[in-house]
């Protein structure tokens, strides 16, 4: 028992004695969590759209002017042939074109229905998507204004059709709200997995592993005298983040802040253990460095931090199965964001204790002292 | 008495590279025993495999009375090993470093700076006992390496060339330190390939490519192959050449 203490204590002398490392652990860690909630930014604004009027009639100026009162739209000008459209896209001095076909004013009275065309850079998806959206919600806007007044012939009017959003949870479409418990889960993932595995694969290189594994130390003396620093530093750390969120980004903790440390500590285990599983098959840093860091980012571009699981395909939401980072950014933004209670995110605490358990156990079971 | 280390056609394999080939032989306790030989030639697998660090592929081997294959552990509480690679903590001071070790060895809490003192005095590096040892001289660090290694007070030491790269003065000075220990009863088992610390051996055995090609005291295998020097019995074993 007493050789687990030793160890701890080392570690700490050691991380001490490393100052550039202690300061890089914990400064890079705020320098992210400012950046990546400032700059990961989804809303929209400012789209350029140009128009093709085919028709030149009040119904194709009213849907234009549409676009004109919003203001995510900026109308650059008319264009006069698709040639023109494709230019200007490709230029890059309009972000979609909206083209509206001859006799767009006829075909709607007359047949009661018409299309237009949509036209949009999609060189950014997710941008296109946004701008998509927000296009296709204007111009159903319109439809059903038409529709509404041609039935206004009847005293009563039709309904009028609007689109109208509520943004729960996050009022005022704060991305920094959303990005925040994400971004303070991801760092844990880094301090934990990524500087405990180079941690150990250092003691390698040195030739100080080799040194302890001729003694009576074991392995589970080992893996907890590596463990707890690692635990204590990452839980400084993430204080740290709540103390941010709070203060800088005044982000009330809706749910238990005791939840949130239970959280943070159970996938602090976590991290640590696959850091270990790491260096029991790592032989030198870099190898540990390229495998933590494939790890990371799939697990972090995967785990919805900046793209909703939801719309992934298939295979990509299967793969989030394995994915820790997935299961505690969600329980993060629950209980910060909407106060979920133990109930609420038993699962994920299951799950993520399940894979905890499983990867520690798999490192201890690669972890030899005798090879 | 029961010998300190004992091997019986001790075999490890790496594929099909044959790295220590079917070697036996007896260490008694309180022993100086020199492992020659050049590199490659299979010493420290040899070194690992009786450390418990490395498992034999076949043949047997006790030291210190357990079974390399089944109480690697009980093997590790009863030796200290100390490797060419050095093996302490740089960004620690001394006193951290016997610290340590003094606490992974399950020494008492209370006995630990008894035991820092004994070894600081010992070597006479009170002076530098709170510097970094990354500050050290490399001959100081050998020797407190070596002293750490011994920290436990265990029957056998083993140590994997461990006066590579110093002075020869610092090397004598590593060697009295060597027979102290022995004096003391510890069994040392140590590899090199300075031929004048395999004079200091009470036995020697010279390994060429894994195989064991002989094994006595310097004077009888100086008589053994008629020369005047281990280097010359090393020069006849390992490269098949007389140097007079």
């Amino acid at each position: 028992m007493n050789r687990i203490w030793y160890m701890v204590e080392k570690e700490i002398r050691q991380l001490r004695r490393n100052p550039v490392l202690l300061r890089i652990m914990i400064l890079a860690p705020i320098m992210q969590l400012i950046l990546l909630s400032y700059a990961a930014n989804y809303e929209v604004k400012n789209l350029n759209i140009a128009v093709i009027d085919g028709d030149h009639t009040t119904y194709s100026q009213r849907l234009v002017g549409k676009f004109r009162h919003l203001d995510n739209f900026n109308l650059t000008g008319y264009l006069s042939s698709d040639k023109q459209a494709r230019q200007t896209l490709l230029a890059g001095d309009a972000d979609l074109v909206l083209v509206i076909l001859p006799h767009f004013e006829r075909d709607l009275e007359k047949a009661g229905s018409t299309a237009v065309q949509l036209l949009v850079n999609a060189i950014d998806g997710s941008k296109a998507g946004i701008a998509n959206g927000y296009a296709t919600a204007i111009i159903r806007d319109f439809s059903s204004d038409i529709v509404a007044e041609t039935r206004a012939v009847s005293p009563g009017g039709g309904p009028q059709l609007t689109i109208e959003n509520q943004y729960w949870y996050n009022p005022k479409l704060e991305y920094k709200t959303f990005m925040v418990p994400g971004v303070l889960f991801e760092l844990l993932l880094l301090v934990g997995g990524l500087v405990s595995a180079l941690n150990i694969v250092r003691e390698k290189e040195i030739g100080t592993m080799e040194q302890l594994n001729v003694t009576p130390i074991r392995k589970h003396e080992f893996i907890l005298g590596k463990s707890i620093p690692f635990l204590i530093v990452g839980l400084g750390l993430f204080t740290v983040g709540l103390l941010l969120g709070r203060f800088l980004f005044q982000i009330r903790i809706e749910g238990s802040v005791a939840l949130m440390y239970v959280f943070a500590l159970l996938f602090l285990i976590l991290c640590v253990g696959l850091g270990l599983l790491i260096s029991t098959l790592a032989e030198n840093q870099q190898q540990a460095l390229f495998v933590s860091f494939f790890l990371l980012v799939l697990f972090i571009l995967l785990s919805g931090l900046f793209a909703s699981t939801e719309n992934m395909p298939v295979w990509a939401q299967w793969l989030n199965w394995f994915n820790p980072l997935k299961y505690i950014i969600e329980v993060g933004r629950n209980v910060m964001l909407k106060g979920s209670t133990f109930t609420d995110v038993s699962r994920p605490f299951f799950v993520l204790a399940g894979m905890a358990v499983g990867l520690l156990l798999l490192a201890s079971w690669r972890y030899r002292k005798t090879v | 008495m029961e010998n300190a280390v004992h091997t019986h056609q001790l075999t490890k394999k790496f594929g099909s590279f044959i790295a220590t080939d079917a070697i036996t032989f007896d260490v008694a306790q309180g022993e100086i025993f020199g492992f020659l030989g050049a590199n490659g030639a299979g010493k420290t697998t040899a070194m690992r495999m009786l450390c418990g660090l490395l498992k034999p592929s076949s043949g047997e081997a006790t030291v210190a009375g357990f079974d390399v294959y089944r109480q690697s552990e009980k093997i590790k509480q009863n030796i200290g090993y100390m490797s060419q690679r050095f093996s302490l903590y740089e960004d620690l001071t001394v006193r951290e470093n016997i610290r340590f070790y003094g606490g992974i060895y399950g020494l008492r809490r209370a006995d630990i700076p008894v035991k820092t003192d004994q070894i600081l005095r010992k070597l006479g590096i009170e002076t530098v006992a709170d510097s970094l040892v990354a500050s050290l001289p490399l001959g100081w660090k050998q020797k407190l390496a070596f002293s750490v290694a011994l920290i436990h007070e265990p029957k056998i030491v083993f140590l994997d060339e461990p006066t590579g790269g110093v002075d020869p003065i610092t090397r004598r000075q590593f060697w009295d330190l060597i027979y102290e220990a022995a004096h003391g009863g510890t069994t040392v088992f140590v590899t090199t390939h300075y031929m004048d610390e395999a004079e200091y051996c009470h036995r020697v055995s010279i390994m060429v490519d894994g195989k064991m090609k002989a094994l006595d005291t310097p004077s009888g295998l100086k008589t053994a192959y008629n020369v005047d020097s281990m280097d010359a019995v090393f020069q006849i074993l390992a490269r098949g050449t007389s140097t007079k």
